[in-house]
C-alpha cells in the first residue's frame, strides 16, 4: 500500500478549485455576511451553496464565542472526506485547528503562547497546526502576509507533503515547530496575528 | 529482539501490548488520536504521538500516519492489536517495505487467510471439517439456489471481517432477497468489501475456538480452547475455558486437528481457528483470526503463557522456545467484557466521564482496562472498557470468584454491561454449561435479565 488512500489527497485540479472557493468567500461572501450580520439584529446567519455550508455568529457579548460554536458544529462536517481547511469558512474567525494548542501539548514543546489567549488582543492570534505526523518543511518566513488557507509549510508523510495552512488572514509572526523535526498530528506550527476584523458602525464586538 | 514498538491501537488492548513491551524489556511509543490523549496507554507510555483526529479512518486506520509515526519515533515494529488494521495484509506490507516488523503474521500469510470463504476450502483440503456453505455469492438468483441446496435456515456472512457485521439469519427465499443488498453496504461500510457467502445455520450451536502460536520455522503449538457461546446478536460477551460442553478426549482432537491443519496451510504468529459445534459434538471449522484476540487473557490464566509476547518473540523471528508437552492447562477461566453499554436501552453505546472507579482484585482475579477514575469514554469508538477475567481451579470456583469480583467492580458515570454478567452467573443454562450461541436472543436480553431479578 505504497500510495495508501489519504482523504486529504486531492489532485491539483481539486485543490486549485478549493482554493479558488476559498479566495471567493473569503473576498466577497464572508465579507458581505458579517457586514449583514452586524446591520441585523440577529446572533447567527447561515447560507448554503453546493457543498459548502457557512455560518456566522454573533459572540455573546464580552464572551469568546469560538468553543461554543466549534463543540456544536463538530458533528455537521461538510462534504465526505473534505480536507480540514474545506471547513474553514463555516466559521472564519474559530478555526478548528486553532483549538489544538489550547490543550496541554504533551510529550512535544508545548504551545509557548498558551495562556493569555482567551481575551485582549491576544483573540487576533491564531496557530497553524500539522496535519499529519511527520517531517516539517518551514515555507513562510515569519512576517509575512499570509491568507486564510495559504501553505505556510509542510510535513512529509511518507514522502507526500501535507500542506500546512493558515486558518486566518493575517501576518505569519513566528515559527513554532524546527524545520527538519518531527511533529505530531494537530502540533502547533506556527502563530499568525489576525487582521483585524471590520469595525461594525455601532463600535459593538470586533467580531460582529 | 525487536528494541522499540510502536502500538498501533487503543483502549484495553494498547495497554495489554505496552505491558508485554516492559516486560520484554521493549520500548513503547503509543499511537493515539485526538479523542485519546488523555488515555490510560497514552498516559503510562514512555513515549506518545498523536496520529490523527478522532476519526479512526484518520488515525487507527490511517496506514502512512501509523507507519510515519513508527519512523519518526524510531521504531522498529508495528504492533496493530486487534481490530482497525490488524488483520490488513496491505498495510503489513507496507509496514515491511518502510523496513519495520509487522507484529503478526507476515502479509503473505494475512493475504491467504483474507477470505473466509478460500481459508475454509484451503483448510479443508487440510482435514478441518467445514460447515455446508456457498461460494462468494454473485447475484440474488445464484444466492437463491446456493440457498437451497444448503437448505435454510442460512446465515449470510461478509467474507472480509467480522463482529456480526453485516451478517444475518434468514429463513426464507423471500427474507435473504431481502437482506442481501443489507449485508452488502453493511460489509461494505465496516470492511470496504461487499463480498458475502452463504453457510448454513445450526440452530443450536456452540462456538469452541482454538488458540495456536506457529514460529517462522514451522513449529507449532495448540494452546487449547476457548468457548465463547455466551453471545449476543454474534458478539461474544463471556468467554469461558475450558469449553464446558466438550469431553477431554473431544477437546484434545479438535486441538490437534486445528494445530496440524494451520501448520500445514503455511500459518504463521498467534492466531485462532473458530469453529461451531452442533449438539452432537461435532465440530465444524468456520474461521480463522489472524491476531490477537480480545479473550486471549482466559488462555493464559490456564496456560500460564504471554500471548503478546509470544507474538512480539515470533515476529522477532525467534523460535517459539516452548513444545506441545510445556503448554499445560490448569483448573478454569472466565472472562466478562466490560462494555459501556446500555442493558436496559437494547445494549446502546454510552459515553461520557467516568466518575469513581474500582478494580476487583484478589486470587486469581485479572482486569485488563484502560479505565480510570475521571477518564473520559469517547463515544467514537467500540464500548469495550475493560475485561474482567476470573480463574478458579475449578468451573464452580471460578463463577464464585467471578460474582465476588463483579461485587467489586466499580464504574460510575457510565452505564456499563456488568448487570448482564451477574444475570449469567445465576441463570441455569449457565450454571449447568449448556448455553448456545443464540440463546440471549432468543429468550431476549430483557426477559433474562428480569428472570434473574426474580431469582
Amino acid at each position: 500500500m505504497p500510495e495508501a488512500p489519504n482523504p486529504g489527497d486531492r489532485s491539483p485540479a481539486q485543490r486549485e478549485a478549493d482554493h479558488a472557493s476559498l479566495a471567493r468567500l473569503s473576498d466577497t461572501l464572508v465579507p458581505a455576511l458579517v457586514q449583514k450580520l452586524s446591520a441585523s439584529g440577529l446572533g447567527e446567519l447561515e447560507v448554503r451553496e453546493g457543498n459548502w455550508r457557512i455560518r456566522i455568529r454573533r459572540p455573546a457579548a464580552g464572551a469568546p464565542a469560538a468553543p461554543a460554536a466549534r463543540r456544536a458544529e463538530r458533528p455537521r462536517l461538510g462534504p465526505p472526506h473534505a480536507p480540514e481547511r474545506a471547513h474553514a469558512p463555516e466559521r472564519p474567525h474559530a478555526p478548528e485547528r486553532a483549538q489544538a494548542p489550547e490543550r496541554e501539548a504533551r510529550g512535544r514543546d508545548a504551545a509557548p503562547e498558551r495562556g493569555g489567549r482567551a481575551d485582549g488582543p491576544d483573540d487576533r492570534r491564531a496557530v497553524a497546526t500539522s496535519p499529519a505526523v511527520g517531517e516539517f518543511r518551514a515555507g513562510v518566513t515569519p512576517g509575512s502576509r499570509v491568507r486564510a488557507g495559504d501553505r505556510i509549510g509542510t510535513v512529509d508523510l511518507l514522502g507526500i507533503p501535507q500542506d500546512v495552512v493558515s486558518p486566518v488572514d493575517g501576518t505569519l509572526v513566528e515559527i513554532l515547530a524546527t524545520s527538519g523535526d518531527a511533529v505530531e498530528y494537530g502540533e502547533p506550527i506556527a502563530a499568525i496575528e489576525a487582521d483585524p476584523a471590520p469595525v461594525a458602525p455601532d463600535g459593538a464586538d470586533e467580531e460582529g | 529482539m525487536l528494541s522499540r514498538i510502536l502500538i498501533a491501537n487503543r483502549g484495553e488492548i494498547a495497554l495489554r501490548i505496552l505491558r508485554a513491551c516492559r516486560t520484554l524489556g521493549i520500548e513503547a511509543v503509543v499511537a493515539y488520536s485526538e479523542a485519546d490523549r488523555d488515555s490510560l496507554p497514552a498516559l503510562l507510555a514512555d513515549e506518545a504521538i498523536c496520529i490523527g483526529p478522532a476519526d479512526a479512518k484518520r488515525s487507527y486506520l490511517s496506514a502512512p500516519a501509523l507507519i510515519s509515526a513508527a519512523l519518526v519515533t524510531g521504531c522498529d515494529a508495528i504492533h496493530p492489536g486487534y481490530g482497525f488494521l490488524s488483520e490488513d495484509d496491505a498495510f503489513a506490507d507496507a509496514v515491511r517495505a518502510h523496513g519495520l516488523t509487522f507484529i503478526g503474521p507476515p502479509s503473505s500469510v494475512l493475504e491467504r487467510f483474507a477470505s473466509k470463504e478460500e481459508t475454509r476450502r484451503l483448510l479443508a483440503t487440510h482435514g478441518l471439517p467445514t460447515i455446508p456453505g456457498s461460494g462468494l455469492l454473485v447475484d440474488e438468483a445464484q444466492a437463491l439456489e446456493e440457498a437451497e441446496r444448503i437448505g435454510f435456515p442460512v446465515l449470510v456472512k461478509p467474507s472480509a471481517g467480522g463482529g456480526g457485521k453485516g451478517m444475518r439469519m434468514v429463513r426464507s427465499p423471500r427474507e435473504l432477497a431481502a437482506v442481501l443488498p443489507i449485508c452488502r453496504s453493511e460489509a461494505k461500510a465496516a470492511f470496504g468489501d461487499d463480498a458475502l457467502y452463504l453457510e448454513k445455520w445450526l440452530e443450536e450451536n456452540r462456538h469452541v475456538e482454538v488458540q495456536v502460536a506457529v514460529d517462522r520455522f514451522g513449529h507449532g503449538v495448540h494452546l487449547w480452547e476457548r468457548d465463547c457461546s455466551v453471545q449476543r446478536r454474534h458478539q461474544k460477551i463471556l468467554e469461558e475455558a475450558p469449553s464446558p460442553a466438550m469431553t477431554p478426549a473431544g477437546r484434545r482432537e479438535l486441538a490437534e486437528r486445528a494445530i496440524k491443519a494451520v501448520v500445514a496451510a503455511g500459518y504463521e504468529n498467534v492466531g485462532t481457528l473458530e469453529f461451531l459445534v452442533d449438539g452432537e459434538g461435532n465440530a465444524y471449522f468456520i474461521e480463522i483470526n489472524c491476531r490477537i484476540q480480545v479473550e486471549h487473557p482466559v488462555t493464559e490464566m490456564l496456560t500460564g503463557i504471554d500471548l503478546v509476547a509470544t507474538q512480539i518473540r515470533i515476529a522477532s523471528g525467534e523460535p517459539l522456545g516452548f513444545t506441545q508437552a510445556d503448554v499445560a492447562y490448569r483448573g478454569h477461566a472466565i472472562e466478562f467484557r466490560i462494555n459501556a453499554e446500555d442493558p436496559e436501552h437494547d445494549f446502546r453505546p454510552g459515553a461520557g466521564t467516568i466518575e469513581r472507579f474500582n478494580a476487583p482484585g484478589g486470587p486469581g482475579v485479572r482486569f485488563d482496562s484502560h479505565a480510570y477514575s475521571g477518564y473520559e469514554v469517547p463515544p467514537y469508538y467500540d464500548s469495550l472498557l475493560g475485561k474482567l477475567i476470573v480463574w478458579g481451579p475449578t468451573r464452580e470456583v471460578a463463577i464464585a470468584r467471578g460474582r465476588a469480583a463483579l461485587g467489586e467492580l466499580v464504574l460510575e458515570g457510565v452505564v456499563t454491561n456488568a448487570q448482564i454478567h451477574r444475570a449469567l452467573l445465576v441463570s441455569e443454562p449457565f450454571l449447568e454449561g449448556r448455553f448456545t450461541t443464540n440463546l440471549l436472543d432468543r429468550i431476549g436480553s430483557a426477559a433474562f435479565l428480569a428472570a434473574a431479578d426474580r431469582s
